[in-house]
């Protein structure tokens, strides 16, 4: 057994633990540069800090600090990327399950144009977007720029086209049979879905919950066009790269800031691993 | 589940809530954002609406010229923005408010006017030339008063090239010419082809330019000094450093010259420089020029449909007019004021050199600005960021140049 | 309830929240976005401007373009480099990832890490190693190439596209190495066990075996990939932020700025909105192509099987 080992696996333990340190180097460099001055920074950025505490020190600096609004706009990214995971999975889902089981021409229709829509990227509709949000603010009074409103609102038309394909496979094959029961039983349409079908729906909205809460936490040019820099509300990719564009790169609080952007979704991870990835390869095989 | 739907709507609509009533300042010195920023909050405790500051600058890449747009296609543009010429004036025509009437304009000399109206409210006084660490220089035997010509410089750079270990030195000059720090090289150091050696506001040589007329001479002894002082730079700042390296360079005495402007004085005071500095004339020509280029750069203008016209007008009335404001431009954010009322000097080394030079009536004018940003930044930067990497020869250079100029003809 | 005929309240109204965002933030920017293309649309504030229609005016100028056409060229090939290098890169840990090694779920989950931090941040990171990191690597080790500022990846433009081919290998290799392992978990055993004691070579067995039965990961990897590196822009801000400058057609012109940045800048920076929605819509027409024309190549092979 051991020989086998040896002989078989060996070589290959060596070549992993050799990519695991190349993947891994990159964050190992940001978190001991985190701990040093800029001068330091330019000077030697290989070694560990002289001072481990300074990093701390330049969380705390940083989380305070009104320049880069650090504290803010994680609450900001919080808020809109619960908020939007939310509403994607009870709008979608609930969407989903009406065109599965309303067999028309009008309802297979409709989700073929939402499914259309997957390919569309963000570059053909980002200005006009802009313009006519505009126009809307005008229209209606409420506002949708520079607002956690307006960029919802876009997350949301952006994200459940993919969302309401995935509900519909699974929808598609859900027993008729229980939803049938439960209108027996006296159960009102949408207390059918929302306490019969909504749970069962549990796979798919870990998969949405996943690919999507992702992709808006990281998301760079949504919120630049939508919130715009500098203002008031601004996700944490927004604030980085506020802070880290500016004309004096101090690349010590650069590298903190980007630490601590790293660390809510890096903790995640490591809990939730095993349903993480279970969940983007379900997304993407579909 | 419904419950849930609610609050996320609440907390949705909340987000939405009105804003408030309070002025919004938009400009592009990031340097200074902190303490302008201080001095809005004490503003606003004065009995004034609330300030709020945007800074928006540092590499071509997000520039104030770009946020502008994007908020104007929000429909949330600021009460308070920034100008810095012709240019950018005709860009915002439709929504710059004529200033003419107001109390600071018979205080300056140099407020943006055009059409016989005016319109912009000058920041500060700026100037650069190559700024010198006079230590250094003394050490290795060059005499400032001799950088005033290409030949000056050529030999001022060799002897102190070759001297480089004795003095602690990496290398003579800290320039750069990176795409993102193509304002160095497209916009100031560009100026010099424009007004070097030129009596002051004279616009032959720009006027020229626009119009597709290259004088071979003049941008052939231009191309020189670029080639002498990429040839000199550190190739690291050169093609990568942005401007923390550029600037840090100097300040920890690893280059002896540097190509920027008494902006840069709280950068030296907060790296605690203790050297003595100050401005020499840009050797762009092969005759003597004996000026550094100072000129009011940008300007504060007020947006027409601003829903706090008095206040914006007061914030900039109390700029010149108060203590607290004066205070905050000349000690605070180091600038040299624009407006003949003020008294108080800023303290740091180069915005002293510069206040120097223009005592001494020894000053060329700021021309860049009659370029647009498009033509600066996406034709010329790309030229010098060539040049400076060493993918394309001087005589490229020029060519390159010649024709981007001549493509100007309309 | 169940497979009605007609449209009810409930259809409606479950249907309405989505649509109304569909409706909203797609479907009228889009023919909007179309509209403007073939206007002089602009995002400022200029003295006596009006709307006006001018034809394919827009179209004509964009085709012109120099820096529009090399930002497609090197798109191109930055998208064929990445998705080559990412798949390759992936595949290969993939292979590795499913041996019986002991800390197997330790390196896979290290390997897939960078796909959770933003390509923003990641950007930021990867030009911090390539300018500053490297330089002092070749310092110490005295690699004497590393250390030679003439030698920085983010100096030049042709080796600046290189470190984005780098940092976008490393930030997908893990989630496309994923989808990989779960397509080889499904690889029946027998298969496997009958080829080693059958004494085929590795490479045989990868070629007859593992490649063709996995063949429906490589439609969905192919995918990904191809879309992401064609739409790619976070990266491109904070690593290279259009890059270094290189010359085409005559003309210097930015080096590293692929499509969406430079829609991005033509329609903000350089104040041409209605250009940069021209940009948008070739850019849209030519992804949906591509990537008909790749799954279509890639079904027809998996049904051959």
């Amino acid at each position: 057994m051991k020989t086998r080992y040896f002989t078989r696996l060996l070589g290959p333990e060596a070549l992993a633990v050799a990519l695991f340190i190349v993947f891994l180097f990159p964050f190992f460099i940001v978190l001991i540069n985190s701990g040093k001055t800029p001068f330091e920074i330019t000077q030697s950025p290989l070694t560990f800090p002289s001072d481990w505490a300074k990093i701390p020190q330049n969380m705390a600096l940083i989380w305070t600090s009104p320049n880069v609004q650090y504290s803010s706009s994680f609450l900001s990214s919080v808020i809109i990327t619960v908020v939007s995971l939310v509403l994607l999975n009870v709008l979608s889902s609930q969407a989903a399950w009406v065109l599965v089981r309303t067999k028309t021409r009008l309802s297979s229709g409709i989700f073929l144009m939402f499914v259309a829509a997957m390919v569309v990227p963000f570059q053909i509709v980002m200005f006009p977007l802009l313009s006519w949000f505009r126009e809307l603010t005008v229209l209606t009074g409420i506002r949708l720029l520079r607002t956690y409103t307006g960029l919802i609102l876009a997350y949301i038309g952006f994200g459940m086209s993919q969302c309401i394909f995935l509900f519909h496979g699974f929808i598609k094959s859900i027993p008729l049979e229980i939803e049938e029961a439960a209108t027996i039983d006296g159960c009102r349409p949408a207390q059918t879905f929302y306490q019969i079908v909504f749970p069962i729906l549990r796979p798919i909205h870990a998969t949405v919950v996943v690919l999507n809460g992702i992709w808006i936490w990281n998301d760079y040019l949504l919120p630049l066009l939508i919130l715009g820099k500098g203002n008031r509300v601004m996700t944490i990719p927004l604030a980085v790269s506020n802070f880290a564009g500016a004309y004096v790169k101090q690349w010590d609080l650069i590298l903190t800031a980007i630490l601590m952007a790293m660390i809510p979704i890096v903790v995640l991870f490591l809990v939730a691993q095993r349903s993480i990835i279970r969940g983007m390869v379900a997304g993407s095989i579909k | 589940m419904k419950r849930i739907l609610f609050i996320v709507l609440a907390v949705a609509l909340v987000g939405a809530a009105a804003f408030g009533q309070g002025l919004t300042l938009m400009q592009n010195k990031p340097e200074i954002d902190s303490m302008l920023k201080a001095y809005a909050a004490i503003w606003t405790k004065g009995g004034n609406v609330p300030m709020t500051i945007k800074s928006v600058g540092g590499g071509t890449n997000i520039d104030l010229g770009t946020q502008l747009r994007a908020d104007y296609a929000a429909g949330d543009m600021p009460d308070i923005f920034v100008i810095a010429g012709i240019e950018d004036y005709k860009e915002w025509a439709a929504i710059i408010l004529d200033l003419s009437g107001e109390r600071w304009v018979k205080d300056t000399s140099v407020a943006f006017k055009t059409g016989g109206k005016v319109y912009g409210f000058p920041v500060a006084v700026e100037g650069w030339g190559i700024a010198y660490n006079a230590d250094v220089l003394k050490k290795a035997g060059v005499d400032p008063k001799t950088l005033v010509s290409y030949a000056g410089y050529k030999a001022a750079f060799a002897k102190i090239d070759s001297q480089k270990a004795a003095l602690g030195l990496k290398s003579v000059v800290s320039m750069a010419a990176s795409i993102d720090m193509g304002w160095v090289t497209a916009h100031h150091n560009f100026n010099s082809l424009l007004s070097n050696g030129l009596p002051y506001g004279d616009l032959s040589v720009t006027n020229d330019l626009l119009a597709g007329k290259v004088d071979a001479k003049r941008l052939s002894e231009y191309a020189d000094w670029v080639e002498l002082l990429f040839k000199y730079a550190d190739k690291a700042v050169l093609t990568t450093g942005n401007y923390d390296a550029q600037v840090g360079a100097f300040a920890s005495g690893q280059a002896a010259f540097l190509h920027q402007g008494n902006w840069v004085d709280p950068n030296m005071a907060q790296a605690k420089v203790t050297f003595s500095m100050a401005f020499a004339p840009h050797g762009s020509m092969a005759k003597t020029t004996d000026g550094i280029f100072v000129a009011a750069p940008s300007f504060y203008v007020i947006n027409k449909d601003s829903r706090n016209l008095a206040a914006a007008k007061k914030f900039l009335n109390d700029l010149v007019y108060t203590e607290a404001g004066n205070k905050y431009m000349v000690v605070d954010a180091g600038m040299i004021p624009a407006y003949k009322n003020i008294n108080l000097k800023p303290s740091g080394q180069l915005s002293k050199s510069v206040q120097a030079w223009a005592a001494a009536g020894k000053v060329y004018s700021w021309n860049q600005y009659n370029f647009t940003n498009d033509f600066r930044d996406k034709t010329l930067a790309p030229i010098y960021n060539q040049f400076a990497t060493g993918a394309i020869t001087k005589a490229q250079f020029i060519d390159l140049m010649t024709t981007a100029f001549q493509g100007l003809k309309k | 309830m169940k497979r009605r005929r007609q449209h009810g309240a409930v259809f409606w109204l479950f249907l309405a929240p989505v649509l109304l965002a569909f409706l909203l933030v797609i479907v009228v920017p889009f023919f909007l976005g179309a509209y403007y293309s073939f206007t002089n649309w602009s995002a400022t504030a200029r003295a006596g401007e009006t709307l006006k229609l001018i034809g394919l005016a827009n179209y004509a100028r964009i085709l012109k373009d120099p820096s529009f056409l090399y930002s497609f060229l090197i798109t191109a090939i930055y998208t064929v480099l990445n998705m080559i290098a990412i798949n390759v890169a992936s595949f290969g840990l993939a292979m590795l990832v499913t041996r019986a090694l002991k800390g197997r779920n330790v390196y896979r989950a290290s390997f897939f890490v960078p796909n959770l931090i933003g390509g923003l941040i990641l950007g930021y990171i990867w030009q911090f190693i390539f300018n500053n990191a490297i330089p002092s690597i070749g310092t110490a080790l005295g690699i004497a190439a590393w250390a030679n500022p003439a030698n920085l990846l983010l100096a030049k433009s042709t080796t600046a596209l290189l470190a984005m081919v780098i940092v976008g290998t490393w930030q997908y290799a893990g989630y496309i190495m994923v989808i990989y392992v779960a397509a080889l978990e499904t690889i029946p055993h027998e298969l496997i066990e009958a080829s080693f004691i059958d004494g085929v070579s590795a490479w045989r067995r990868l070629r007859a075996i593992t490649i063709p039965l996995t063949r429906q990961a490589f439609t969905v990897t192919l995918f990904l990939t191809l879309v992401n590196s064609f739409k790619q822009f976070d990266v491109n801000v904070s690593l290279t932020a259009g890059g270094p400058s290189a010359i085409f057609a005559g003309r210097p012109l930015y080096g590293t700025e692929l499509l969406a940045m430079n829609i991005y800048n033509q329609g903000l920076r350089s104040n041409d909105m209605a250009g940069g929605q021209a940009r948008a819509v070739v850019f849209f027409v030519v992804l949906v192509i591509v990537s008909v024309i790749q799954v279509a190549l890639n079904k027809r092979r998996e049904v051959e099987l």
